[in-house]
């Protein structure tokens, strides 16, 4: 697969190409990082900070100076950065927690061909855990919702948290499998509804789980969930004071944690990418392929259906809980509004706007959607709120902007870009901004065998039933 | 061979039988179970006679369980045509439905405006509301249509994924489609139905003492217009698709598509006026929930949408009288669930988990009988 | 000699149709045997109730001297026994080479662990398993450097020696070969008929063909079984087959003289 980036050159990345590509892409890289440290709040110098690494993505160099490049900018360039406008640390965070979450839906859905809408029960099981055992919970398991105090201390020390990390791994693996158990034989349609029924059950959960015992808070949610201690070396006066002194403000212990659960966020997406492209090329990935190519040649082959297909689950299921953990850490809060269809539909979108199976499209299609969600709306809907309370009227219409309803409130209107992205990109792109090469193949060309494979389906199917 | 002419009489008589059968044994089968439920528990519980309880709210609960039934059957009926003819799981007929409530709302609140609206009984109201279930069905029908016409015939022929994530596409961005429309008209995001033609008055049928209480039984008019619109549209439907040359197209592109192409059928024709149909018969189901449940927002098709999903699936996808059986299945499950869930756990489950009640038996049906409750041996085709 | 795979009685119904009724059979570890009979004769059936795509409704199915009926496809496969399609069915968006990976899957060891840590142990079973899957390519003849193209940019009779290389990857002790020849022209019979040798005499892979071509049949079958209505007419060499009196009746009486012939009048 790598042989086709080499030979086929997009214009842009000719432009890239060689040592006049280095200084091009540091160039981006540096006018962006100015521009940020002239105008921290901008939203289009954010933006160019993204495209800067996307240029770093696509630069046809050699692997380590793309590396070194990436490394410089994430680790070094973009927490600088950070010191100037903490929001910056939120977005990273944002964006790397959602891009982990949708390279682990995309096992399920890239690789597997199985099509999950209610992932999000996975991140709700990793923050739950945290929320209940990082919390004060536990001591009011048998009190109604908003009657109890906070007390001093927690039944965990916060060092748990990373314990937690891997407990919530764990559950979320184990919460796959059951419901992958019960899934397993259905069609894929079937399975979409199936998984959307159980993301909402486990959200129904979380809502009404306050009676008989109160695990969960109910709708009011769970707060305070604590953070990891961070080592006193980083709290110490002196260091914060060379922070602020480096910032030119201020520097307290909200900063740094911005920038722990950006770093945080970061190696665990690192980490995940990593084991993906590993996954993708072990037999156990190529099982996922034959799956989703030809369930019964694959298992005709050898490939025993079941185990793959919890397999699937409970991998892409893993990352999903160990970034709930992170995530409620990050909060301190965690409710069942968190974790709702939307959420789940969006991180397929992430992953269909990238492209399916391509890790690199994945964590792109991350990054679109979690600046649209958070930044891009949000900043589109605070600029159309001031010019609400001014005076202007809109060009062209000659309405007064603050007659505008407040209801038109762009932020609120998440689902009407999803829902256009979607249907835009299964009609003219079903393989993503970022293809896999073999997702680019199998979309625009149906499938020579479909209407065979189709009809010995059907007649498998009685005897799929039956056993196990 | 003889040639089948159907018989309009039998046409409409033998689903109306069919249905009065489903939610007459439906009916007596889950009031067994829960009478029986109760007075097997009824000793955990000091501070009431749970047998009593049960059987006061009985009659009620029934009434609106067969409500809720003939509701879920008619959204029913657009997944299961869709599906019928196109294997394909329609994600967002629960927005047409949707649509159709809005326009029905939307039509009467016009009227209200022009003072057109009668306060008392008397056929006018009917004749209004009736103008509202026409409204309705024509917008989410030309709706349904466009819909397939722009995202999903495109698809036709893509592996099995794509169209269905396109209708998932079709469903958020039509849900906001009405946010932002009401939201720009009216300054707020849902609507409310307007009150008119008395039909909230109730009518007592009689009264059956029970120890020293005594057990009303009473029906909302809304309960009975809907009953009567929910058998029309029902019995409808299955004349026109059992007994026209029509439906006679539907099904044989049901049957095989490439068949009946080849045999002179204009198959997208038919795949569009299945839409057609589908949508109309969700729209005036949209009408039909606003005027029982007085109110329409843009996010109401969501859960109505997946439990006559599973209505569908639990009387066999595909299937027309399936799906009434099923959607009375299930609005009388959840009926149940939510009168009687809190009283029989102390609390403990509230009512909010009807919402799963659905699930947990579409997951079950899935698995041990995947063709549903009438579904033959194959689970493709109607 | 024992035999190598025994079916015994095994009847498999589909709703009311009967599509395998009461049918013994065996097959001698070592043999080429073809399974023959008219078009819907229910020889595929008997194939995928042998594999485990279908449970038979009835009889026994020993092949290596452990019952089968009623086993997963998968675990049939990984005691020794694997198979092509009628039609074709490889993976078509992976490429050649995986497709024969995917066939190797119960003979690679790799775990879990070992894919995410990339342990040495890992590294040398994939390795292997590439080898061996570049010279099972190799042995059906396939051009060398077509292990990086995608599976269904090749030519059909090419895709038919994939499908069999990659059953050969799960090192089977007994391959099922459907139709393997279908739609060849007959050079490329000729050189498939010899690669179906090749596997018994050097790699010693008990071969079971179905087959409507006769002269494919009649080539290299040492036993013939002949199948009609789902019942078996007939067996024994091609000699005998070929005079028996119900497995002519059979063919001539229901499909016409001109499309397949009568049996043996192929050569």
């Amino acid at each position: 697969m790598s042989v086709a980036r080499h030979s086929q050159l997009s214009p842009l990345q000719r432009l890239l190409q060689g040592t006049p590509g280095l200084w091009i892409v540091l160039a981006v890289a540096a006018g962006a990082s100015y521009g940020f440290v002239q105008s921290p709040r901008s939203l289009p110098v954010r933006l160019l900070l993204i495209f800067s690494l996307l240029l770093i993505y696509f630069m046809p160099q050699k692997g380590w100076i793309k590396l070194l490049y990436g490394g410089g900018m994430l680790l070094i360039v973009l927490p600088y950065l950070g010191l100037f406008n903490p929001f910056l640390m939120e977005l990273g965070f944002q964006i790397a927690a959602f891009a982990t979450l949708a390279i682990g839906l995309n096992i399920v859905v890239g690789f597997a061909g199985l099509l999950d809408l209610g992932y999000v029960a996975f991140f709700a099981v990793g923050a739950y855990l945290w929320a209940f055992f990082g919390s004060q919970q536990l001591w009011h398991t048998d009190e109604a919702p908003g009657t109890f105090t906070i007390f001093a201390t927690f039944p965990f020390p916060a060092w748990w948290f990373w314990i937690f990390l891997g407990v919530g791994v764990v559950g979320a693996a184990f919460t796959g499998v059951l419901l992958g158990f019960p899934v397993l034989r259905l069609r894929g349609d079937y399975l979409a509804i199936v998984t959307l029924g159980f993301g909402e059950v486990i959200r129904v959960m979380a809502n009404n789980l306050d009676k008989p015992i109160n695990l969960t808070n109910g709708p009011q949610g769970i707060t305070p969930i604590q953070r990891p201690p961070i080592p006193s070396f980083f709290t110490s006066p002196e260091f914060l004071e060379q922070l602020g002194q480096l910032a030119g403000r201020p520097v307290g212990l909200n900063d740094l944690y911005g920038f722990f659960f950006y770093f945080m966020a970061v190696a665990i997406l690192v980490l995940a990418i990593f084991l993906a492209l590993r996954l993708d090329n072990s037999k156990l990935g190529r099982a996922w392929t034959a799956i989703r190519e030809d369930d019964v040649a694959a298992v005709a082959m050898g490939v025993p259906l079941r185990r793959t297909k919890l397999a699937a689950f409970a991998i892409g299921a893993s990352f999903s809980g160990a970034m709930g953990v992170l995530y409620a850490a990050n909060r301190t809060f965690v409710s069942p509004e968190t974790f709702s269809l939307t959420v789940s539909i969006s991180i397929l979108v992430m992953v269909i706007l990238g492209g399916l199976g391509s890790i690199a499209g994945v964590v792109l299609g991350a990054a679109i959607v979690t600046m649209l969600n958070i930044d891009i709306l949000q900043t589109l809907s605070l600029q159309l709120s001031s010019l609400r309370q001014g005076s202007g009227t809109i060009p062209l219409l000659g309405i007064p902007w603050a007659s505008l309803p407040t209801q038109l409130d762009p932020a609120r209107y998440q689902r009407l870009f999803f829902g256009l992205l979607l249907i835009v990109m299964m009609i003219f792109r079903p393989e993503g901004i970022i293809p896999s090469q073999r997702r680019r193949l199998e979309l625009h060309e149906e499938p020579a065998q479909e209407p065979l494979a189709a009809q010995l389906e059907g007649e498998l199917e009685p005897d799929h039933k039956l056993e196990s | 061979m003889r040639l089948h002419r159907p018989n309009l009489l039998l046409e409409v008589l033998r689903p109306l039988g069919q249905l009065l059968v489903f939610i007459l044994g439906a009916s007596a089968a889950i009031s067994a179970i829960t009478v029986l439920t109760a007075f097997l528990i009824r000793g955990t519980r000091t501070d009431m006679d749970l047998l009593q309880i049960t059987l006061i709210l009985l009659p009620q609960v029934l009434i609106d369980g067969i409500v809720l039934g003939f509701m879920y059957a008619t959204i029913a009926l657009g997944y299961t045509m869709v599906y019928g003819v196109l294997e394909f799981i329609n994600f967002a007929h629960g927005e047409f439905f949707m649509f159709g409530a809005f326009a029905g709302v939307e039509f009467l609140v016009w009227m209200q405006g022009q003072g057109w609206l009668p306060d008392g009984q008397g056929w006018l109201a009917y004749l209004l509301l009736a103008g509202a279930v026409g409204v309705g069905m024509l917008i989410s029908g030309s709706i349904s249509v466009s819909t397939e016409r722009i995202a999903y015939r495109p698809l036709r022929g893509a592996p099995r994924l794509v169209p269905l994530i396109s209708a998932i596409g079709v469903s958020f961005l039509l849900q906001d489609v009405m946010r932002f429309y009401q939201s720009t008209a009216n300054g707020a995001f849902y609507r409310t139905f307007p009150t008119f033609g008395g039909f909230s008055e109730r009518i007592t049928l009689f009264a059956l003492p029970l120890d020293d209480r005594e057990i009303t039984i009473a029906i909302q008019m809304t309960s009975i217009v809907i009953i009567v619109v929910g058998s029309v549209m029902l019995v409808g439907l299955n004349y026109l698709v059992n007994a026209t040359r029509l439906g006679r197209a539907i099904r044989s592109v049901a049957q095989d598509r490439n068949t009946a192409y080849l045999m002179g059928v204009d198959v997208n024709r038919i795949i569009a006026v299945t839409f057609l149909i589908g949508g109309a018969l969700g729209g005036a189901a949209g009408v039909l929930w606003s005027f029982r449940f007085t109110r329409a927002d843009p996010y109401m098709g969501f859960f109505p949408g997946l439990k006559a999903f599973t209505a569908a699936v639990l009387g066999g996808i595909g299937s027309i009288v399936g799906a009434m059986l099923g959607g009375m299945v299930l609005g009388l499950l959840e009926s149940f669930a939510a009168a009687y869930l809190t009283i029989f756990t102390r609390g403990a489950f509230g009512a909010e988990y009807k919402d799963i009640f659905a699930f947990a038996i579409l997951i079950l049906i899935l698995i041990f009988r995947p063709s549903g409750l009438l579904g033959g041996k194959t689970t493709q085709k109607a | 000699m024992r035999p190598l795979l025994e079916l015994r009685n095994v009847t498999k119904c589909f709703g009311g149709l009967v599509a395998v009724n009461n049918v013994d059979l065996q097959i001698e570890p070592g043999r080429i045997a073809s399974v023959i009979g008219p078009n819907g004769a229910g020889k595929t059936t008997i194939f995928n109730t042998i594999t485990g795509i279908y449970r038979p409704d009835a009889g026994t199915i020993r092949f290596d001297g452990q019952n089968i009926a009623g086993k997963r496809p998968d675990q049939i496969t990984a005691a020794g026994m694997c198979r092509t399609f009628q039609n074709i069915r490889l993976f078509h968006n992976m490429t050649v080479l995986e497709n024969v990976l995917v066939g190797a899957h119960t003979q690679t060891p790799s775990t879990l662990w070992g894919a995410m840590l990339r342990t040495r142990s890992f590294q040398r079973a994939e390795e292997k398993a590439r080898q061996e899957a570049i010279r099972l390519l190799r042995y059906v003849g396939l051009p060398a450097g077509l292990g990086d193209q995608l599976a269904k940019n090749l030519p059909y009779g090419q895709q038919r020696r994939i499908e069999i290389a990659r059953a050969l990857a799960a090192n089977p002790k007994l391959i099922l070969l459907d139709e393997p020849t279908a739609g060849m022209n007959p050079q490329e019979t000729e050189a498939a008929i010899r690669l179906f040798r090749r596997l018994r005499d050097e790699l010693g892979v008990t071969v079971v063909l179905i087959e409507h071509d006769m002269k494919v049949v009649m080539g290299i079958s040492e036993y013939v079984t002949v199948i009609d209505y789902g019942q078996k007419i007939a067996e024994g060499t091609t000699a005998e087959v070929r005079k028996n009196q119900r497995v002519i009746e059979a063919y001539l009486g229901r499909s016409a003289p001109s499309e397949q012939g009568p049996v043996g009048e192929g050569s």
